[in-house]
């Protein structure tokens, strides 16, 4: 699924979170590095639709981000820095049937796509579970089940091994790698990033850097050493 | 198995449609406050107890839910045994001790999905009036649900962060910052509810 950014900019609170910003995007698996404030995260959410461009244009599959804005959001799906953020009902296999729910789906369908999802993760055994008493792993798959559920052709993930222990954050990449879905990963934990497509680095809101995984990271390394 | 606020079983109260519990909770409550006479209000404490124990919610776990409530019922009834009567006080702690019990009753057996479509259907009639957006008010009842043990979790973080500088633990103190970053988290959580597609445009 082709993504592209023509001159899209953002200005909040007086200041440019991004300059203008053209690019396609169109690779199985996209990595976005960069320091923090650096328009990294302004740049995925323009990707669903959540920050408007205020100058300039993104399109998601040909359609405007923000004329055609439920169906480019259905085309995506977001992941939070913090997933617990992203979960709104109390039960895990509730929370994931909220996404179907609000796709007007008929019961049937929603138990079956929710119990799919589950089982695809792994984590049918958590379908009852409140979703705070999840650890950081669960919620994190929790979070990941509860966007794929609906079916987006992209995924984005703001700092998905943020706060991981070791193991849980082997158990993210492997799922991530499994995944068939296009990928957009922001990310500080520049090993996951191995065997990406491409990566992009961003710095003072402007895209500093546009190549394969090891000069990509190269680059933003020498961006953080200064 | 009990791992949310309703547990998983096929007793009467969880083959019943929500609808219809709501209703029978509804009439219980207007039937209690009819008549102060123990000799209903007794059985129908007991009743409430043996229908909270049917959901399949062990002894302790029941009373574990109900304990602060009850806390509050004994108070009030503790002063209209003080103020009033004995008698009063006895009955006012039987009735709402009951409604306790059945409330608990049907919570234990109703999901919250399944609390939140009825919402949404007895709000609907309102939501063609223009009066309130139905799906809006379940949502809401659902994000409190939620949200409650997160804030909590929060104001105990907020707490063992002041004690670890030395600094007196108020509640007063702690409310400012508990505020503040539960407002902060409100944003994001807004956004994530538009990005699950709650609202089409």
């Amino acid at each position: 699924m082709d993504i592209v950014f023509s001159a899209a900019t953002m200005h909040y609170a007086g200041r440019v979170a991004l300059h203008p910003l053209s690019l396609s995007l169109c690779e199985r698996r996209i990595g976005v590095v960069g320091l923090n404030g650096s328009g990294k995260t302004t740049m995925a959410r323009m990707i669903n639709g959540l920050v408007k461009p205020t100058d300039g244009r993104v399109t998601v599959d040909g359609l405007d981000t923000i004329t055609d804005e439920d169906a480019a959001r259905g085309k995506t799906g977001l992941i939070f820095q913090n997933p617990q953020h992203q979960m709104i009902l109390p039960v895990l296999a509730d929370d994931i049937a909220f996404g179907l729910k609000n796709r007007g789906l008929d019961k049937v369908e929603i138990e079956s796509r929710t119990q799919a999802i589950l089982e695809r993760f792994g984590i049918a055994h958590l379908a009852r579970r409140r979703v705070h008493e999840l650890s950081g792993g669960e919620s994190q798959l929790g979070a990941i089940a509860s966007v794929l559920v609906t079916g987006p052709e992209l995924l984005i993930l703001d700092e998905p091994t943020n706060q991981l222990d070791l193991k849980n954050r082997a158990m993210i990449e492997r799922t991530l790698a499994a995944l068939p879905e296009q990928v957009l990963v922001i990310t500080h934990d520049l090993p996951l990033l191995d065997g990406f497509d491409r990566v992009l680095v961003f710095h003072e809101g402007r895209l500093a850097a546009d190549e394969r995984p090891q000069t990509a990271i190269s680059a933003y390394k020498r961006i953080a050493s200064c | 198995m009990l791992n949310g606020l309703d547990i998983e079983g096929d007793s009467l109260l969880h083959r019943l449609p929500v609808r219809l519990k709501l209703a029978l909770l509804f009439a219980a409550a207007i039937l209690l406050f009819l008549t102060s006479d123990l000799r209903f209000l007794l059985p129908a404490l007991s009743l409430a107890l043996v229908l909270l124990l049917s959901t399949g919610l062990g002894p302790r776990e029941a009373f574990r839910r109900v304990r602060f409530v009850l806390f509050t019922v004994l108070l009030v009834a503790l002063a209209n045994f003080l103020f009033v009567s004995a008698a009063e006080g006895a009955a006012v702690f039987c009735r709402l001790a009951a409604l306790v019990l059945l409330a608990a009753a049907v919570t234990a057996t109703t999901g919250i999905s399944a609390f939140m479509d009825e919402i949404t259907r007895l709000l609907l009639p309102f939501e063609r009036l223009g009066l309130v957006r139905a799906a809006d008010v379940s949502l809401a009842v659902g994000l409190v649900i939620r949200f409650v043990p997160e804030i909590l979790a929060r104001y105990g973080e907020i707490a063992a962060a002041h004690k670890a500088r030395g600094l007196p633990v108020r509640p007063l103190t702690l409310l400012i910052p508990l505020i503040i970053l539960t407002l902060k988290d409100a944003d994001t959580i807004a956004m994530a509810i538009d990005a699950r597609g709650f609202r089409r445009h």
